[in-house]
């Protein structure tokens, strides 16, 4: 993947263990060959409770934060620890507009199993940093792929993101270096 | 690739149309919002929409009403009920007015893939049955029988008039003349045509299973009866029934249908209670079936009752003008079914197949060309394509004089037996000499072979 000048901008919300942070940067290095930087952490986001769900609304997270200055980033992903949604779902594991600023990545429930045992510790990070790689996709507007062994497919439970490779199928990884060299 | 679909969100919800939409941009759709009924049927009426997303809960007109006006208007829209105000009767209202699905505020973001996964497996199994649909009216279609013949024109005149009626139709005719056809060209000409077409062929299923096939058996009626049955008369409901070979069925089962007809109710085997059913019967025999009543074998009343209007059914050989317009047609359609370039045949050959009797009409010239298609090494059908016809079809003689008579016999003696003169003059009964002289005194030449 060729350089970019802008890293990307990995940012806690709120109070998150700083080892997510480093997995995901790790992560958008490795996998992506982009520069990735871990950001100061903002504040925790009470703005956006939805009281009667006890859950975060992603659309209001983005809205306010997302007008906050990252000028030096190309992109940005939010880590959060709090459970998010959007109001037609029950819940999200992350968000992210099409070709927008800035992603958000929840580690709430990718703690557990579906049964709500816990999983070892390098699931739930390997879980978050596929998370965080199809939402930055989405920011360089990828959009969901139909081939179930691409980091763009669906995941709509923990189960099939399990099943999700962390690489994409040969057709987003020419989306993605496209949209890079368009950026 | 899945299908890139239209998809409209009508909510009176901002944040929940911005929800869709988003969401639905991620899977490459093309999304469309309203925030009410009116501004949905303002723009469903500029643009199509492969699916529609209805809150059923908004001012003004609700989901339920949407979807009823859509289902008029557009009935291939799909469209799927969302409420935050679950409720059975909310839901079964909506599915009845005709909603593909139901989806319960807040949903898990799977469901929604589920829902789409559905929708396109439906809009897949929809375009499927459209296009089935269409290949069985070109099947249907009355055009689809050939024949320029006057007694055939009769036929084309007849079909339209009798589609009209719901009288029992009798065909009659010998075996391959088409009388499927013409049932077929009567149901899709009738008003049942949007209903079952069913054909059986009573000469080949045994009088026991008839009556199991036709009227169907509840659990347990005979031995290997698991489980209860529909049988033909009920499943055929607001259709055609065609009874092929009418004449072979048992007087049991004619004294059977009798009573169908006139009553138009059934009793299932192992069963009391009557069911009601609705069909016109069109029937085919290639029996004399008046022979037959006379020699008690066929019920007179049950022959009157299915003998309402009774077609005849020309045989190939009382209509050989249209020989060479069905030898074209079964050649273009075999030749594209095989993609084999076959399409002429020659003038000599095509002489030949006119003069042939078809005893099996137009069943074995279809056959006859299939076979020759498949067969041939050339694009032009030659006579020895068609030599299996050879025992009948050899040249008859146009004129009835002794002489021409003779050519012919003797043609054909030595063509069957490749003009070896030894086996020919034996069969012909005549020496060896005698056979060269009358070959060389009437001019015969072996033919060349057809390419």
């Amino acid at each position: 993947m060729p350089q970019k000048k802008k890293p990307i901008g990995v940012v806690a919300i709120g109070d998150v263990a700083a080892v997510f942070l480093k997995v995901i940067a790790a992560h958008i290095s490795g996998y992506l060959n982009l520069d990735a930087e871990i950001l100061p952490s903002v504040a925790h986001p009470h703005f956006a409770l939805n009281e009667n769900r006890f859950q975060y609304d992603c659309g209001v997270i983005l809205k306010t934060i997302d007008s906050e200055s990252f000028d030096g980033y190309e992109k940005v992903i939010g880590v959060l620890a709090v459970d998010l949604f959007v109001p037609i779902f029950t819940h999200v594991f992350g968000e992210a507009r099409q070709g927008g600023k800035m992603a958000l990545v929840s580690t709430y429930r990718l703690q557990n199993n579906l049964k709500g045992a816990s999983v070892p510790d390098s699931l739930v990070y390997e879980r978050t940093a596929k998370v965080a790689l199809h939402e930055l996709g989405h920011l360089f507007n990828l959009m969901h792929c139909d081939d179930d062994k691409c980091l763009m497919h669906f995941s709509g439970n923990l189960e099939e993101l399990d099943e999700t490779p962390l690489f994409f199928c040969r057709y987003c990884t020419a989306y993605f270096r496209d949209a890079l060299q368009r950026q | 690739m899945a299908e890139k679909l239209r998809i409209m969100i009508v909510d009176d919800e901002m944040i929940v149309r911005e929800s869709f939409l988003h969401w639905f941009e991620k899977d490459g759709h093309s999304v469309a919002t309203a925030a009410s009924g009116f501004e949905a049927l303002e723009k469903i009426e500029k643009f199509p929409y492969d699916i529609l997303f209805v809150d059923i809960k908004m001012p003004g007109m609700d989901g339920i009403e949407l979807l009823e006006k859509v289902k008029t208007g557009y009935p291939d829209t799909i469209v799927v009920i969302i409420t935050a105000y679950g409720s059975i009767e909310s839901s079964v209202k909506a599915m009845k007015a005709g909603a593909s699905d139901y989806l319960l505020k807040p949903f898990k973001p799977e469901q929604l893939s589920l829902v789409l996964e559905k929708i396109n497996q439906q809009k897949k199994l929809t375009s499927e049955y459209n296009y089935l649909k269409g290949c069985l009216e070109k099947i249907t279609r009355f055009d689809n029988i050939i024949g320029q013949a006057e007694s055939m024109e009769e036929i084309f005149k007849l079909i339209p008039e009798v589609a009209k009626s719901d009288s029992s139709i009798l065909l009659t005719g010998e075996t391959g003349t088409g009388k499927e056809l013409v049932a077929k060209a009567i149901h899709a000409k009738s008003s049942r045509a949007h209903f079952p077409f069913i054909a059986i062929n009573c000469g080949a299923v045994p009088d026991s299973l008839l009556e199991s096939e036709l009227f169907g058996h509840q659990k347990g009626a005979f031995t290997g009866a698991t489980r209860s049955s529909k049988g033909f008369l009920e499943v055929v409901s607001g259709g055609t029934l065609f009874l092929d070979e009418i004449g072979e069925i048992s007087a049991k089962m004619q004294v059977d249908l009798l009573r169908v007809l006139e009553e138009k109710k059934i009793t299932r085997l192992g069963s009391r209670d009557p069911i009601d059913v609705d069909f016109r019967l069109i029937s085919a025999t290639r029996q004399n079936l008046e022979a037959a009543i006379a020699d008690g074998s066929f019920r007179e009343d049950f022959f009157y009752r299915i003998n309402v209007i009774q077609i005849p059914i020309p045989p190939l050989r009382a209509r050989k003008e249209d020989i060479p317009l069905l030898i074209d047609h079964f050649l273009k359609k075999y030749s594209q079914e095989m993609s084999k370039r076959v399409d002429r045949i020659s003038p000599e050959t095509m002489q030949l197949l006119r003069q042939y009797s078809w005893p099996g009409n137009v069943r074995e010239l279809e056959n006859a060309i299939e076979r020759a298609v498949v067969l041939s090494g050339s694009r032009t059908l030659g006579a020895t394509d068609f030599a299996f016809l050879k025992p009948s079809s050899a040249p008859v003689a146009e004129s009835q004089t002794l002489r021409d008579m003779e050519i012919f016999q003797i043609l054909k003696v030595l063509d069957e037996n490749d003009w070896n003169i030894t086996r020919s003059s034996a069969i012909l009964g005549i020496n060896r000499v005698t056979l060269h002289k009358k070959i060389k005194r009437l001019g015969l030449e072996k033919a060349p072979p057809v390419v």
